[in-house]
C-alpha cells in the first residue's frame, strides 16, 4: 500500500511543472556559482589557496543546493496532503482500507523521491572536472548523501505541515517557518553560556556541515533520523486527529 | 450494516445524536433531510472517514472501530465531491483505486473493466478525468466506490448537479447495483429519494424524525379536498365514487376513493354536483408530512 501511494505521488508530481521548473533554476545558478568558485581558484596560486578545490566547490555548490530545498519541499510537499483535505480527495484514502501511518510514509517516500533529482545536480556538476582537476570522490558522496538526508528532513517537515492546514499556502508558510527556525536556531547559542551546545545541534546545517567536509558521523545520521521520524510522528497524529475531531 | 447509538459532536456542537441504522443487501435507503441536518456526518461516519464521538457500526458482523481495514474492505464511499485525480486518465484512476481497496494485482483488471461497464464508461479509459463532463465525474466516482464489489455502498447526494437525463440514468445505474448490496444515499429532494429507496430515513438537527417504507404507507385511494363554499360539503356524502368523508375544517374534507373509482370519477362528479372544486390533491404520506413540516420550518427560519 504505501508502494502504491509512493508510486502515485511520484508520478503526479512528476507531471506538474513546479520539479521541473525548480530543478532548470537551481541549474542554472548552481552553474553560475560553479564556475564563480573555479574563476576564482584558479585565479590564485598554490601558495595562497587555503582549501581543497573540491571542498570550495561542496561548501558552495552543496550549500546552496540546501537552501532551494529549503524552498522546493514546503511548496511539493503542500499539494500531498494540503491541497487532497482541500479538494475533498482526501476521502478516497480515509475510507481505503489503509491506515494514517501508510498514508504519511506513502506520501513522504513519494516527497523525498522527487527532491532527489536536486540533491544530485551538485555531484552532476562536479562530474565535469573529472580528468580536468583532481576531486576527492569519498568528499562528494558523503556531501551528496547529507545533502540528501537533509532532503528527507525538509519532507518530513512538509508533510507535516501540510497535515496542518486544508490552505497549501498555508501549509506551505508554515512548512518554511519551521525550516527557517531550524537553520537560525543554532545562532541563539551566541545569546547564551557557550558551553550549551544544544541549540548548536537542534539546527540542520551544523550537521550538514561535516557530510561537506566529507566526515560521515553517526550522530549526524541520527540527527537526520530522529526528526525526520518525530515530523512523520506529528503527521500521522494530526491525520488521526482529524478523524476524531 | 447496523449502527448502533451513533452520535457525533463537532466542539459544542450536537451534529448527530443517537442514530440507529439498519441496512440489508439489496435495500436502497435513503437518509433525507434538509441542509445541515446531519446527513454528510452520518454517511461520513459509516463510511469510517470520521470517527462517532459514541455509538458502533458494524458491517457483516465487523465492528468499524476495531477492525477498520477489514470493515473497509466491505465499503464503497462515493462523497458529496467525488474524490477524483483531474490529472489522470480514468484507467491510471481506477487502477490506483483498485490497489488503494486491496484488490489482488491478477484481478486488477477485471475489476476495471466490470466497474467501467457498470457505470458506462467503456469508452472513457484513455480519457483525461479533468476533461470529463460532470455527469462522468459522477459515474467515474460511483465506480471507484463499486470497483472492490463492497457489501455496503454510501452515496452522498449522487444526483447532485446532474441534468434530468443523467438523473434517470443513475437511478438506474443505483437500482441495479442494489441487486448485490445495500445502499444508503442521502438528499435533500424528496422525489429524488421516493424514486429510488426502499426505505427513507428523514434526519433533522441531527435526529432520526422518521425511519419507514414510503410505499407501504402511501395510500392512493386517500384524496383532499377544498370547496369554494363551505355550505357544499353535504353534497360529498352523496357522491358514488367516495367511500369516506371526513371534515378537517369548515372547506376541507379527507375522502376515501371506492375500489376501483378514480380522481378522474371524483373530479367528474364534484362538477356534475355543481360544487366549487378549489383543491383535489392526493392525501400526503406521512413521509411527506414529515418531510414538508420539516422543510416548512427550515424555510420560516
Amino acid at each position: 500500500m504505501i508502494r502504491t501511494l509512493f508510486t502515485r505521488e511520484l508520478l503526479g508530481g512528476a507531471v506538474t511543472p513546479l520539479p521541473w521548473v525548480l530543478l532548470g533554476g537551481a541549474q542554472i545558478v548552481l552553474a553560475w556559482i560553479f564556475l564563480q568558485v573555479l574563476e576564482e581558484v584558479a585565479g590564485l596560486d598554490a601558495a595562497t589557496r587555503q582549501h581543497s578545490l573540491t571542498l570550495e566547490l561542496t561548501l558552495n555548490l552543496f550549500g546552496f543546493t540546501a537552501v532551494i530545498l529549503m524552498f522546493a519541499a514546503p511548496l511539493m510537499g503542500a499539494r500531498m496532503l494540503s491541497a487532497e483535505l482541500r479538494d475533498g480527495r482526501f476521502a478516497l484514502l480515509a475510507s481505503a482500507p489503509i491506515g494514517s501511518g501508510e498514508i504519511v510514509l506513502g506520501k513522504y517516500l513519494g516527497l523525498w523521491a522527487l527532491l532527489s533529482p536536486l540533491c544530485l545536480l551538485p555531484a552532476l556538476n562536479l562530474l565535469l572536472l573529472v580528468g580536468a582537476a583532481p576531486l576527492d570522490a569519498g568528499q562528494i558522496a558523503a556531501a551528496t548523501l547529507g545533502l540528501w538526508l537533509v532532503a528527507g528532513l525538509f519532507a518530513a517537515v512538509a508533510i507535516h505541515a501540510s497535515t496542518l492546514s486544508t490552505q497549501p499556502t498555508s501549509a506551505t508558510l508554515a512548512a518554511f517557518a519551521v525550516l527557517l527556525l531550524l537553520s537560525v536556531i543554532g545562532r541563539a547559542e551566541q545569546f547564551v553560556d557557550g558551553s550549551l551546545s544544544l541549540f548548536g545541534w537542534l539546527t540542520w546545517n551544523e550537521h550538514l556541515f561535516w557530510f561537506l567536509l566529507g566526515a560521515v558521523r553517526l550522530s549526524d545520521l541520527a540527527y537526520f533520523a530522529l526528526f525526520s521520524a518525530v515530523f512523520l510522528a506529528l503527521a500521522q497524529r494530526r491525520l488521526d486527529n482529524r478523524r476524531l475531531a | 450494516m447496523r449502527a448502533t447509538a451513533l452520535s457525533r459532536r463537532f466542539g459544542r456542537h450536537q451534529a448527530l445524536s443517537e442514530v440507529e441504522l439498519t441496512l440489508d443487501t439489496g435495500q436502497v435507503l435513503g437518509l433525507l433531510g434538509p441542509n445541515g441536518a446531519g446527513k454528510s456526518t452520518c454517511l461520513r461516519l459509516l463510511a469510517g472517514v470520521l470517527a462517532p464521538s459514541s455509538g458502533r457500526i458494524e458491517i457483516l458482523g465487523t465492528d468499524l472501530a476495531r477492525q477498520p481495514r477489514l470493515a473497509k474492505r466491505r465499503i464503497g464511499y462515493l462523497p458529496e465531491r467525488p474524490p477524483l485525480h483531474p490529472e489522470l486518465r480514468v484507467d491510471e484512476y481506477l487502477r490506483f483505486c483498485a490497489r488503494l481497496r486491496g484488490i489482488p494485482r491478477e484481478r486488477i483488471n477485471a475489476s476495471l473493466d466490470a466497474a467501467k461497464h457498470r457505470c458506462g464508461l467503456d469508452r472513457a479509459g484513455r480519457q483525461l478525468v479533468g476533461t470529463l463532463s460532470k455527469g462522468y465525474q459522477q459515474r467515474l466516482g460511483i465506480a471507484q466506490a463499486i470497483i472492490h464489489r463492497p457489501r455496503v455502498l454510501i452515496l452522498d447526494e449522487p444526483t447532485e448537479g446532474l441534468d434530468p437525463y443523467q438523473i434517470r440514468a443513475l437511478r438506474a445505474l443505483i437500482r441495479d447495483l442494489a441487486h448485490e448490496c445495500g445502499i444508503i444515499l442521502s438528499s435533500h429532494i424528496l422525489p429524488e429519494v421516493q424514486a429510488v429507496c426502499d426505505r427513507v430515513m428523514i434526519l433533522h438537527q441531527g435526529r432520526v424524525r422518521y425511519d419507514g417504507y414510503p410505499a407501504a404507507d402511501h395510500n392512493p385511494h386517500l384524496w383532499r379536498i377544498r370547496l369554494g363554499d363551505p355550505e357544499q360539503g353535504e353534497r360529498l356524502q352523496a357522491l358514488d365514487s367516495l367511500d369516506q368523508v371526513s371534515p378537517l375544517d369548515e372547506a376541507r374534507y379527507r375522502v376515501v376513493l371506492k375500489d376501483g373509482a378514480s380522481a378522474a370519477d371524483l373530479a367528474r362528479e364534484l362538477v356534475a354536483a355543481g360544487v366549487d372544486l378549489h383543491e383535489l390533491h392526493p392525501e400526503r404520506s406521512d413521509l411527506e408530512r414529515v418531510f414538508f413540516d420539516l422543510t416548512g420550518a427550515e424555510e420560516s427560519t
